[in-house]
């Protein structure tokens, strides 16, 4: 599995993304770590995934769980050592799953040795590997993304007396790329562990890697420069491997990063995230149709990542504000659910432990154009905390069975890294995966014959999108295609039942045989096809000419 | 022929079908036309601005019911372009604009292109509904949120417009409709028979489901008849101030019988039909008004007064016996005595006034002749009373009007009591 040369393979991936402290935790000290990670493989084997994202796991202060590293080339101890780590890239290869890691380029924390070594004094030879200056009115106008926390983007150091460039927290310096040593040292970092076998990286920040007066100090040229030098040295060195952009921005900006092939495989979709929920809200396809419309092409190479929730708040920069403040009224009544420009909620509290919604959300993502991230938990409906501070609340223990510690742990649960959610309807005696492997009808049976039937097409992973726009704005609709081969897929967005005429005309003849069931339905004529389909329901059709 | 073209279209499978795309709505704005392709657009484009800048979380929908336009009026309906984004990235409103077009027959007619609106309303399931004009020139989105917004938030059935008019403006309402409607049904609703109205979708199914379609002074006034069947069935009823009306260059405009005809007439058919709701009742009660009660524009009104004059005069003589028939001696004689008096000194007292119409109405009521007749005969007689109104009120504060009219107002309920016994007599 290790080095296989299937080079578009993140095309076809289904990604889980964990943090190896909420998974499973071996030694009992209430934090999860690799070989408690390693044990739960068969698990996510049996779920179906093929592609597991980890969220850091490096040394680090923790002051941004783990966003904040301090050491690039090793495992925080708390979640074991660089062989347990090695074991668990084995052990996931063999089960034919890839492994992607978070690389954070921008920052670091500010108790890396190299900000340690670059503060020290302005002669340090690693003074210039990051942004400094002797007063803050540098980039003036650059907003600030953790609005919540920050003032500035700007910090002061009373060691060195001048003050340095932060985008996210102050406690996370941005590195300099200006200064070539920066780059090599991160090609560096890249290369241990591409190295080890990992199969791709999840690029952090990548807009704000460099800074220019009088702009906004987001996808500059030269940012979008050192990626493609990056690239060329993967594709050169390390074939087959994969990077992920996270950059929030709408598709028209995000576009650039996939340049001509020469920049990121991958790269997060994340204005269509929030118009998922939104469709469904509103029952209205209008939001979906609206923003994958104003898509633009990227090359055949690359794809979307999508994604339903992750690790961060549901991000909401990239709406209107009628937009954002909509989807607070519907989703975040509570202004302890707000974060930043966010909502920091689990999926299935935001559809109200809804099953048919949580599908339909599932469904979506699974069959439109992307590759797409399911995040811990949410196959089997996990719910959220949101008074743990942060984004805490959606990163609780991963829920296993209903006995001690949901378990996650053998440990007391005082030492546990966080509490796990124990309320009626979400806590781990209702929601937990011991109890939903035994039912062919729960959550996890069913995102587990979902994933299966998304892998038996490779149209869902590689194929077009067309919208069909029946004048039920209440339907969503759309014909996905690769080759000969074809997908019709209609979604109802609605908790009442809807009847939908769809012009199939163009794939007259067409038999739609339903995916899950295997069931034929009546043959395309001239007439305008009718469906029904009852609340949040929706069909995968393969369209077969016999 | 044209009842059985109503019949057949008012909700054909094209319409159904439309409704049924767009399912339940929280709004509904219809626009009853007839060749208005010149000014459908801007009035599509307002209703849609409307639409975004106040309810852009809503569910909403633009009915336009046709009344066999030739000059593509519907196809400029369903056309117009949403109005520009003001967002950067040219994402537009929340929720998918919806529009439907129908034609309910081949020649328009009021009544059915109310009853296909109230149809759509009633099917959709619409919370608050508001009828818009073409006709009406200067409508803006603040008149829609007028109309739709009592109804939506405040829960009030029936909104009646208010203007602001001219004192020579609106005289019909004014002189006739306005004061006598109070008295007879109790509430003050200065505009009954406007072009504009607004009303939930509980009353829109209430009327939906009389069977009054038929009726001949439905099909011509509806609005007056919603007016008196939202009071007399105990609906919440509102005015709502708007501002000025100008009506477009392109329209019509209806001359003075017509007029009449069409508004006297389906109000004495209310009065007629809904006779167990007022007969017992007196006074009348303030409705709530959103905005200010009344308000006078300086926008001058051109009228051809001694034209006024001389019709009154010549129908008062032609129509001698006709008018015996209907009114009481007293009153034929009175009449008969102010139409011998120099144009300079005419007056045509509220009294009189109120008399003459109190002994129509319950000479309708009677059928002491054709109905028809008696509204057409009513013509001259208002005439009359218009000339001596603008005579009275030539240099007339728009405070001195509003005390007139509320004087005016006050005779018609001094004298409901006559019209009962007129009513009762046999």
């Amino acid at each position: 599995m290790a080095g296989s040369a299937e080079s578009l393979w993140y095309k076809d991936a289904i990604i889980y993304q964990l943090h190896v402290r909420t998974f499973c935790d071996s030694n009992g000290d209430g934090i999860g770590d690799f070989p408690g990670l390693i044990q739960k493989l068969d698990y996510l084997q049996e779920l179906g995934v093929n592609a597991i994202w980890l969220l850091p796991f490096f040394p680090s202060p923790l002051r941004d769980d783990g966003y904040d590293i301090s050491d690039y080339k090793a495992v925080h101890p708390s979640y074991g050592v660089l062989e347990d780590l090695k074991t668990f890239l084995a052990a996931a290869h063999d089960r034919g799953m890839r492994i992607i890691i978070e690389l954070v380029l921008n920052h670091t924390s500010d108790q890396h040795s190299w900000f340690q070594e670059s503060r020290s004094s302005r002669e340090n030879p690693k003074r210039d590997w990051y942004v400094w200056r002797d007063t803050d009115d540098h980039y003036q106008g650059v907003r600030i993304i953790f609005v919540d926390t920050e003032r500035s983007n700007w910090a002061w150091d009373p060691l060195s007396k001048s003050y340095y460039w932060h985008r996210f927290f102050s406690h996370q310096p941005d590195l300099n790329y200006d200064n070539p040593a920066v780059f090599e040292a991160m090609w560096d970092v890249m290369k241990f562990w591409l190295e080890l076998g990992v199969d791709g990286f999840r690029l952090d920040a990548v807009p704000y890697l460099v800074e220019r007066e009088g702009t906004s100090c987001e996808n500059l040229p030269e940012t979008h420069a050192i990626i493609r030098e990056l690239r060329r040295r993967v594709d050169q060195e390390y074939p087959g491997k994969m990077l992920l952009a996270e950059a929030n921005q709408w598709p028209s900006d995000v576009r650039s990063y996939f340049g001509d092939s020469d920049e990121f495989h991958m790269a997060f979709h994340f204005p269509l995230m929030p118009r998922m929920f939104m469709s469904v809200q509103l029952e209205d396809r209008k939001p979906i149709v609206e923003i994958l419309e104003q898509t633009p092409q990227i090359p055949d190479g690359c794809q979307w990542c999508l994604f339903l929730r992750n690790h961060d708040e549901l991000t909401l920069e990239m709406v209107t504000d009628v937009e954002r403040d909509y989807m607070y009224d519907e989703y975040a009544k509570d202004k302890g659910m707000r974060i930043n420009l966010g909502i920091r909620r689990r999926l299935s509290p935001m559809m109200d432990n809804d099953r048919w919604r949580i599908q339909l959300l599932n469904g979506m993502l699974m069959s439109m154009p992307g590759t797409p991230i399911i995040y811990y938990g949410d196959e089997i409906g996990m719910g959220d905390n949101v008074y743990l501070g942060d984004r805490n609340g959606v990163r609780t223990p991963m829920q296993w069975n209903g006995g001690w510690n949901a378990g996650f742990s053998a440990a007391d649960p005082e030492r546990l890294y966080s509490a796990v959610i124990s309320n009626p309807v979400y806590g781990y005696q209702a929601i937990n995966v011991e109890s939903q492997r035994r039912s062919q009808h729960s959550l996890l049976s069913w995102m587990k014959r979902i994933i299966h039937v998304r892998k038996t097409s490779r149209v869902l992973s590689r194929g077009s999108i067309e919208f069909l726009k029946p004048s039920n704005h209440r339907v969503l609709a759309y014909v996905r295609q690769l080759g000969n081969e074809k997908i019709l897929v209609v979604n109802n967005l609605s908790k009442a039942a809807q009847a939908v005429e769809l012009d199939l005309h163009q794939y007259k003849g067409s038999i739609p045989i339903e995916m899950f069931g295997g069931n034929l339905f009546p043959r395309i004529g001239d007439l305008y096809y009718l469906l029904t389909l009852g609340p949040y329901q929706f069909f995968w059709f393969r369209l077969r000419r016999i | 022929m044209e009842t059985a073209l109503a019949e057949e279209t008012f909700l054909d499978d094209n319409f159904l079908r439309q409704l049924m795309s767009v399912g339940e709505v929280d709004l509904l704005v219809g626009i009853p036309s007839h060749n208005n392709a010149k000014s459908i657009g801007q009035t599509v484009t307002t209703i849609e601005e409307c639409f975004q800048q106040n309810f852009v979380r809503d569910r909403v929908v633009i009915v336009n019911v046709d009344g066999g336009s030739r000059d593509g009026t519907s196809d400029v309906v369903l056309n117009t372009p949403l109005p520009k984004s003001q967002n950067q990235r040219g994402l537009s409103s929340l929720r998918t604009s919806h529009r439907i077009a129908t034609r309910y027959a081949n020649q328009p007619s009021r009544g059915a292109a109310y009853r296909a609106i109230l149809a759509a309303a009633d099917l959709l399931q619409a919370k608050a509904c508001a009828i818009i004009s073409p006709e009406t020139s200067n409508f803006t989105a603040a008149w829609v949120r007028g109309l739709l917004q009592p109804a939506y938030r405040e829960n009030f059935d029936f909104v009646a417009p208010l203007y602001s008019r001219h004192k020579n403006d609106g005289l019909l309402a004014r002189n006739l409709l306005y004061p006598m409607g109070r008295a007879v049904f109790g509430r003050r609703i200065r505009e009954l028979n406007s072009g504009e109205l607004g009303f939930s979708g509980r009353l829109a199914g209430h009327c939906q489901n009389l069977d009054v379609w038929r009726e001949e002074s439905i099909r011509t006034s509806p609005e007056a008849w919603m007016a008196t069947t939202a009071i007399s069935s105990g609906f919440r009823c509102c005015q709502s101030f708007l501002g000025p009306k100008v009506h477009s260059l392109t329209s019509s405009g209806t001359d003075i019988v017509t007029a009449v005809r069409q508004t006297v007439g389906t109000l004495f058919w209310c009065l007629e039909s809904q006779q167990s709701f007022w007969m017992e009742r007196s006074g009348s009660e303030a409705v709530p008004t959103f905005g200010p009660e009344h308000e006078l524009s300086s926008e001058p009104v051109r009228v051809n007064r001694k034209r006024i004059f001389d019709l009154f005069l010549s129908g008062a003589a032609e129509l001698s016996n006709v008018l015996k028939s209907i009114l009481s001696p007293e009153t034929h004689a009175e009449l008969q005595r102010i139409a011998t008096e120099d144009d300079r000194k005419f007056r045509y007292r509220d009294e009189l006034w109120v008399s003459t119409l109190c002994e129509f109405a319950a000479s309708y009521h009677h059928a002491t002749i054709d109905r028809d007749h008696l509204i057409q005969a009513l013509v001259p007689l208002y005439r009359g009373r218009i000339f001596s109104f603008l005579q009275e009120h030539h240099d007339s504060s728009p405070e001195d009007i509003e005390a007139h009219s509320e004087n005016l107002c006050l005779e018609f309920e001094r004298q409901k009591p006559y019209l009962v016994e007129r009513w009762k007599a046999k």
